[in-house]
């Protein structure tokens, strides 16, 4: 079923088009790898999803029904999450408090932003969240995130996610930077988001996460999406070719042809 | 439901992060100087004495509570001191040569400080101009026109007993201490920004604010607002700190607080918050007003000539940011 669909966003940034069309579908229940090199309009991409800027035209649609997203609020509100790598959780704050920034739990909610958290709440359900997701026994959810590692960190910005049945999960780069253990964890963590029934779109520039995860793959050069296949009709060579544009005209022929 | 979630931690884990949280090496410092003082001078300890440092310590206080919920959302205000000078000026000025009434006068200096601390905020956030600078030429145009419109001199102030007065500078004794209702406003004032910065959801998008602006207005945090209206917090209670200040030795200066600024924010920074925002505590800010107020008492109480008193206050400050650096590291280590 589908859940996400683009129809022929545009969006220049003065005189640069930085997305020229972008058309795709996200179904439910699936990893769509968005591939690129920089500058292929990716981000741009992906930041018009998640209401950072509206674009210049074009319709997104979320279950079929057409939206319009001006405000990250807009997008997760909608069931959109974005999680980007550097800029997901605040370090200073309890993995608790990072889990309910911007949804706190409140006594008094006519108190409005001077609405006391309610402290037992938000840690009994920050306890309940990590042992839903498996990573409890590892981490207690009073520790500040700096205190955390690369991969933790990841899974917590996560699963905050899949705590609010987000129904698209956006992962901006969840690899960078990570070692070989962690990258693991994080990638296995994406498969039980899926199993769970979320929809992921994964941007990442490493193609070998891309085949351990993903279900369908989709490329993008200079602000145009040039090829769209399912992981099991293609490969890695292929999708390598297709990124940096070796040898473009045989492969876009055959992604119109299908 | 705070207490019962403390209860639940182990006893050890309890102490151990209590002895690492800043606020607590910030304490030891403060009892191990209010010992040094006491030893060296036996006047340090006596009721005038606690009674005249209880008078001068909620002025910056004052100060110090907003600057540390500014400081944790990862701004600075630079003007305060300027502002300290300038609001009990205007209102005195409108009074005497206006013709105004005491409490239309006051009411027109609170609206001052809120339009300065509103165009902070909009410059920082909307402009996207560092605090810093802001506040830097804020406090140059705030202190020039507290200078422009007295010509220089200072103004009597309010004397007439009456509600404002007792409201903002009455005193009152308790045995042989004669304290000032500054000093009520102050703790009131603390406890609320205690409460606002650790209990409540504001508290909790300030830090997050603080610590990484990008995730808080990802999760929807209206970060721009938060920081313009601390802004305006902070700028209406350096006005206040002002006014009470004014009021209690009867007189408005326009070069009051000057550099009142810099002592600030060492209050706050000496308490343990982070100069880089994210981690604020008023707790500590309330150890680091005491901690400056001893310094600049028992300084002068242990005979340190009169013009090298700004040595002493700022060695012994930068002795305490490096006795606390150190504490803290230790306590990371261990």
């Amino acid at each position: 079923m589908e859940v996400l669909r683009l129809h022929n966003l545009q969006k220049s940034f003065g005189s640069v088009r930085a997305l020229k069309s972008a058309s795709f579908t996200l179904n439910e229940g699936e990893v769509v790898a968005l591939l690129g090199d920089n500058g292929a309009g990716k981000s741009t991409l992906i930041k018009a999803i998640s209401g950072v800027f509206p674009v210049d035209r074009g319709d997104i649609y979320v279950r079929g029904q057409k939206v319009s997203i001006r405000s990250t609020r807009d997008a997760m509100d909608l069931g959109i999450e974005t999680i980007h790598q550097d800029t997901s959780l605040a370090p200073d704050l309890s993995i608790a408090r990072n889990l309910f920034l911007g949804r706190e739990p409140v006594n008094l909610k006519w108190l409005g932003v001077f609405a006391p958290l309610d402290l037992a709440k938000l840690r009994d359900a920050a306890a309940a969240l990590l042992k839903r997701v498996g990573i409890s026994k590892k981490l207690d959810a009073d520790a500040l995130v700096s205190t955390l590692s690369g991969g933790e960190r990841q899974s917590i910005a996560i699963s905050r996610a899949m705590q609010f049945a987000a129904k698209v999960i956006i992962l901006d780069e969840p690899t960078n930077n990570l070692g070989v253990e962690e990258t693991h964890g994080v990638l296995r963590f994406v498969k039980e988001v899926r199993a769970a029934g979320h929809s992921v779109l994964l941007i990442t520039h490493n193609i070998h996460h891309v085949f351990q995860v993903a279900d369908r793959i989709i490329v993008m050069r200079r602000g145009e999406i040039v090829a769209e296949q399912t992981v099991a009709d293609t490969d890695l060579l292929t999708v390598e070719s297709i990124i940096t544009g070796a040898d473009m005209s045989a492969l876009l022929k055959e992604t119109r042809a299908k | 439901m705070t207490i019962a979630a403390e209860q639940e931690m182990p006893r050890s884990k309890r102490r151990s992060s209590l002895i690492r949280s800043p606020q607590f090496s910030s304490l030891v410092i403060l009892i191990v100087l209010l010992a040094v003082f006491a030893i060296a001078d036996a006047n340090f300890l006596s009721p005038l004495n606690i009674s005249n440092m209880m008078a001068f310590l909620p002025e910056l206080g004052i100060i110090a509570l907003g600057m540390t919920l500014l400081l944790t959302a990862g701004e600075f205000d630079l003007s305060v001191g300027a502002v300290f000078g300038l609001a009990p000026v205007v209102v005195m000025l409108l009074v005497q040569n206006g013709g105004f009434d005491i409490g239309i006068a006051l009411l027109a200096g609170l609206l001052l400080c809120i339009a300065i601390g509103a165009v902070n905020g909009l410059i920082v956030t909307k402009i996207g101009i560092s605090s810093f600078l802001v506040t830097l030429s804020m406090l140059l145009v705030v202190r020039g026109a507290a200078l422009y419109i007295t010509q220089g001199f200072p103004l009597k102030s309010w004397d007439q007993p009456g509600f404002f007065v007792t409201l903002l500078a009455g005193s009152f004794n308790i045995g042989t201490f004669r304290f000032y209702t500054s000093l009520w406003w102050f703790i009131g004032l603390s406890l609320l920004a205690i409460y606002v910065l650790h209990y409540a959801k504001l508290g909790n998008w300030i830090s997050a604010i603080g610590s990484n602006r990008n995730a808080a207005v990802a999760r929807g945090v209206p970060a721009d607002a938060v920081k313009i209206w601390l802004f305006i917090l902070t700028s209406v209670l350096a006005g206040l700190a002002g006014m009470i200040s004014a009021f209690r030795i009867s007189a408005a200066s326009p070069v009051a607080g000057t550099g009142y600024e810099l002592e600030v924010i060492a209050m706050v920074v000496v308490g343990g918050t982070a100069l880089t925002g994210g981690r604020g505590t008023i707790l500590g800010t309330i150890v680091g007003a005491l901690m400056l107020r001893s310094i600049r008492n028992g300084i002068v109480l242990i005979g340190v000539p009169g013009l090298a008193y700004n040595i002493f206050v700022g060695v012994i400050i930068l002795a305490m940011l490096i006795l606390h650096a150190l504490l803290q590291k230790n306590a990371a280590r261990s």
